[in-house]
């Protein structure tokens, strides 16, 4: 039980610099599609690391499948946003920034 | 499908009960999954999941949706693997004193039938590392790339490859569309 806690806790704590990085990417990144990538990929690294630790932690069965549930629909929430948010953008003419 | 050809009437008609029941137990255990095993919570659950079951057989495409679990068990690893190296990609990116960012833009063609499957392998192109699908027009995907240097197209083809496989879209179905 304590093993199955503190290693939750470990992977609580690996999954915030995703966060952070996530969030550094959306202020650093150059435009709205770089900001995308920032947000969706790293978010959802992060998210999955601590939804793994409170699941590990929790030791129910109904709260890990709850966890597990809401990580799936974040998943296909942030893929499917991601996507018209790029598509909406690419309608719009914005040009992704290239290197030059 | 005991009664007769699978185009008939009677066929269909029992195709669409079994979609619908499918549809109503998964939306169930969603239900209670969330709400927990309060069964005053059926108040509002029964009608909910009677709502999205018959909201999901309204919208979804006639096409049946058929899932191997041989190809799931090869795709939640490989899936997962990938996101993690996206989320460390981006981090590396995101918090370097350089500038390592090379977007671009590269058209791929899908062999993928149209319906789920397309869908399914368009939205995962976002989680997958340094791709973002931005565009589809038919078979044709737009995909933003944070860095023209990496093995896109490779990537796209091996997750193409890994959806056919759990969508059972067989290589001659997929060759013919």
């Amino acid at each position: 039980m304590n093993i199955l806690y503190n290693s939750g806790t470990v992977l609580i704590i690996l999954g915030l610099p995703f966060f952070l990085s996530g969030t550094v990417g959306l202020i650093r990144f150059p435009d709205i599609y770089t900001r995308l990538h920032a947000l969706t990929k790293a978010d959802n690294v992060g998210l999955g690391c601590i939804v793994c630790g409170l699941a590990l932690q929790s030791g129910s069965w109904a709260v890990t499948a709850k966890l597990l549930l809401i990580w799936l629909l974040v998943l296909i929430a942030s893929s499917a946003s991601c996507h018209l948010i790029a598509r909406s953008a690419m309608h719009k003419n914005i040009q992704p920034w290239t290197r030059s | 499908m005991r009664n007769g050809t699978p185009s008939s009437p009677s066929h269909i008609l029992s195709q669409y009960a079994r979609r619908s029941l499918v549809r109503f137990v998964v939306f169930s255990f969603l239900w209670y999954a969330l709400a927990g095993s309060d069964k005053a919570s059926w108040i509002i659950g029964v009608p909910a999941v009677l709502f999205a079951t018959a909201l999901s057989l309204m919208l979804a495409s006639s096409s049946p949706l058929r899932i191997s679990s041989a190809g799931a068990f090869h795709f939640i690893p490989f899936f997962l693997r990938q996101s993690f190296h996206g989320g460390i990609d981006v981090m590396r990116r995101a918090l370097s004193f350089q500038q390592l960012l090379d977007p671009g833009l590269v058209s791929y063609t899908t062999l993928l039938p149209e319906g789920s499957a397309r869908i399914f392998f368009v939205n995962t192109i976002s989680l997958l590392p340094g791709t973002l699908s931005a565009e589809l027009h038919g078979n044709r995907v737009t995909i933003h790339t944070l860095d023209q240097g990496l093995p896109i197209w490779a990537n796209i083809q091996r997750l193409e490859y890994h959806v056919a496989a759990l969508m059972c879209i067989s290589p001659e179905k997929k060759e013919s569309s």
